[in-house]
């Protein structure tokens, strides 16, 4: 449907997945999913976080299910991003407040389970490079986030990101919006750069911000973070 | 885009859709629940308040009338001055039955100026009942007063009553001591001191721990029933969408049972399509996990069932919850949508992003070939306070409604 082709991966480089699932029939689909995209290759898989990458330390992009043997992996997915794995979260948990809560957690990406094909290997290429990719149920739970503290929001940004959610069709978004589909996909990029501000830092968090502003996705000024480091730095008179 | 939608920092869950069924609730969408539990309380509470009002009434009248009375005139000619005496008596007695009736009325009189008067009262009879009566029965004040300070200052703090009450065995005192009292008019005007506080003050703070036991008890009951009615809703949700799985999943079951026994072709599009279908099911299923009604999803969902008993796979997704809204609003937002709904062929999203002050329905199904004869006009148009848009671009047909707050 809507899913963008990535460009510029990691150069020539086969991209290493590692899929952490408890159901080996979703393992098995989402391996397929994969196949059907060169660049990429699984190097490990199973049900347990640690054991998998114990087998593929190199791993580029973990795939994780959030919901392990009955419990939400919340912990483990904070843990891994703190070191800076790139976790790409999938689950068939697409309430708002668990996207957002793996969002604060430090996940790159979070993607629901029936979102397909497409979308799959579009958020785990976008990762590797930690660039954001926001799958529509995501751009939802973006768009109604009630929190207080959620991050501020353009216009443009919120009418993006909720026509993306409403179509799962950027072409669709940029002819009601009147813009291009690169735009389109710039406004829902940077409402996601926004959220790396939200939650405890991480160090996926960090990167997705600091290839954002190496790629003119957004100023360091519009995030706040160097300003504020300016003003901390300044030498008292 | 409002900035204010998704604002709603009160909400910390979010419901997808409402039950399927019949609703308990109103037609404009309030949760009934929420008055009675307010209600209820205050109600007993009152009842019991108005038991307790009836009480302290009755004895003031009781002891100024049936006490206070025979003893003032069967001793009328020994006071100092009768007149004053007497006077007192019959003012209190009409003060105090008007105060009674509006008290009752729940509409009392002004405390401190009824207290200012009982008070005048009170050391215009002390001076003026004699030594001789001062202990008497006839000194009608010593047993009655107290009653009336109580209806004076009924509902108010302890304090207040504790105060007046203090002012009166000060008087009753200064009375005591111009008479150049011995030992033993100092023991019984301890004793009637004693008397005058002990019983009107029991009363006063019994009355008002009855009554805040009674609203207690009434709002323990009422969060009682309230948690029984949502748990009584939420079990008929959950024993609706058991049923539906039951149902779904054997239709599930069934096209994978024939592909698995080769009896269907994966390759054949009605295969394929009841596949479609059947995940669609599934996925709705899982994705409702609400258990508190609300009327705009609950008429979203009934026409997603219905689309979808015509076999038409459709998404419905809901972010946020829709704030009450007027049910004429709701028509507006959802009618035109589930019209469309009804016309749509292979595939619905059918989306609701809700904040207090913003909701945005969206319908998005696949674009057909030919003249869209039944279609609304494309492009924008206003319905009251609900926005209206109509696109086709070849790809989708893309309807939204929208309400702004």
């Amino acid at each position: 449907m809507g899913a963008d082709p990535v460009v510029g991966v990691t150069g020539d480089r086969l991209i290493g997945v590692a899929i952490v699932d408890d159901h080996p029939v979703v393992v098995e689909g989402v391996r397929a999913w994969l196949a059907s995209e060169p660049r990429l290759t699984v190097l490990a898989t199973g049900d347990d976080p640690d054991e998998v990458l114990r087998r593929a330390p190199d791993a580029d992009v973990v795939l994780l299910d959030l919901r392990l043997h009955g419990r939400m992996a919340l912990d483990k997915l904070a843990e891994l991003s703190a070191t800076g794995r790139r976790v790409v979260v999938y689950s068939e948990h697409t309430d708002p407040e668990t996207m957002l809560a793996a969002l604060d957690a430090g996940a790159v990406a979070f993607l629901a389970k029936h979102e397909g094909r497409e979308h799959c290997v579009a958020t785990v290429l976008a990762a590797a490079s930690d660039r954001p990719y926001v799958p529509p149920a995501l751009a939802g739970a973006m768009v109604g986030d009630p929190r207080p503290d959620r991050p501020m929001l353009s216009d443009k940004e919120r009418e993006a990101l909720l026509l993306w959610f409403q179509s799962m069709s950027k072409a669709s978004v940029a002819r009601r919006m009147q813009i291009s589909e690169h735009t389109v996909k710039q406004y829902v990029d940077r409402a996601r750069i926004k959220y790396t501000r939200a939650g405890r830092p991480a160090a996926t968090k960090a990167a997705l911000l600091a290839r954002a502003i190496e790629d003119g996705l957004v100023r360091p000024e519009e995030i706040g973070i160097y300003r504020s480091q300016a003003t901390h730095d300044r030498p008292t008179p | 885009m409002s900035a204010d939608l998704g604002a709603s920092a009160e909400r910390t869950r979010t419901r997808k859709a409402a039950i399927p069924g019949p609703q308990p609730g109103p037609a404009d969408g309030s949760t009934p629940l929420e008055p009675a539990v307010l209600a209820a309380p205050a109600a007993v509470a009152h009842a019991s308040d108005r038991g307790a009002r009836i009480v302290a009434v009755a004895i003031a009248l009781a002891w100024h009338v049936a006490i206070g009375l025979p003893a003032v005139l069967a001793s009328r000619t020994q006071f100092a001055a009768p007149t004053v005496v007497l006077g007192g008596w019959i003012l209190v007695a009409v003060t105090g039955a008007v105060a009674g009736v509006r008290l009752l009325r729940s509409a009392p009189l002004p405390p401190w100026p009824l207290a200012g008067l009982l008070l005048a009262v009170d050391a215009a009879v002390f001076a003026a009942v004699g030594e001789r009566q001062l202990f008497a029965a006839a000194n009608w004040v010593w047993g009655t007063l107290g009653w009336f300070f109580v209806l004076a200052l009924w509902g108010r703090r302890i304090g207040g009553l504790l105060a007046l009450l203090t002012t009166h065995a000060l008087i009753a005192l200064g009375a005591v001591l111009a008479h150049g009292p011995g030992a033993a008019d100092l023991a019984r005007y301890t004793m009637y001191v004693y008397g005058t506080f002990s019983l009107p003050v029991a009363v006063f703070v019994g009355s008002a721990v009855i009554v805040g036991l009674a609203r207690d008890r009434a709002a323990a009951a009422a969060a009682m029933h309230t948690l029984a009615a949502e748990r009584a809703a939420a079990e008929r949700g959950r024993q609706e969408r058991r049923d539906r799985l039951a149902l779904v999943g054997a239709a599930a079951g069934r096209v994978l049972g024939e592909l698995a026994a080769g009896e269907v072709d994966p390759a054949d599009p009605e295969a394929q399509r009841r596949c479609v279908l059947a995940a669609a099911r599934l996925r709705r299923l899982i994705a409702e996990s609400d258990d508190v009604p609300d009327p705009l999803l609950h008429e979203l969902r009934a026409a997603a069932d219905l689309a979808e008993r015509n076999g038409l796979p459709i998404d419905l997704v809901a972010i946020g919850n829709p704030p009450p809204l007027p049910v004429e609003i709701r028509r507006r937002l959802a009618d035109p949508l589930t019209g469309l709904l009804a016309d749509a062929r292979g595939w619905a999203r059918l989306t609701v992003v809700s904040g207090p002050g913003e909701v945005v329905v969206s319908l998005v199904t696949p674009d057909r070939e030919g003249p869209d004869a039944t279609g609304p006009p494309l492009g924008e148009h206003e319905d009251g306070p609900v926005q209206h848009l109509y696109e086709r671009d070849g790809d989708i047909r893309w309807a939204q409604t929208r309400w702004l707050g």
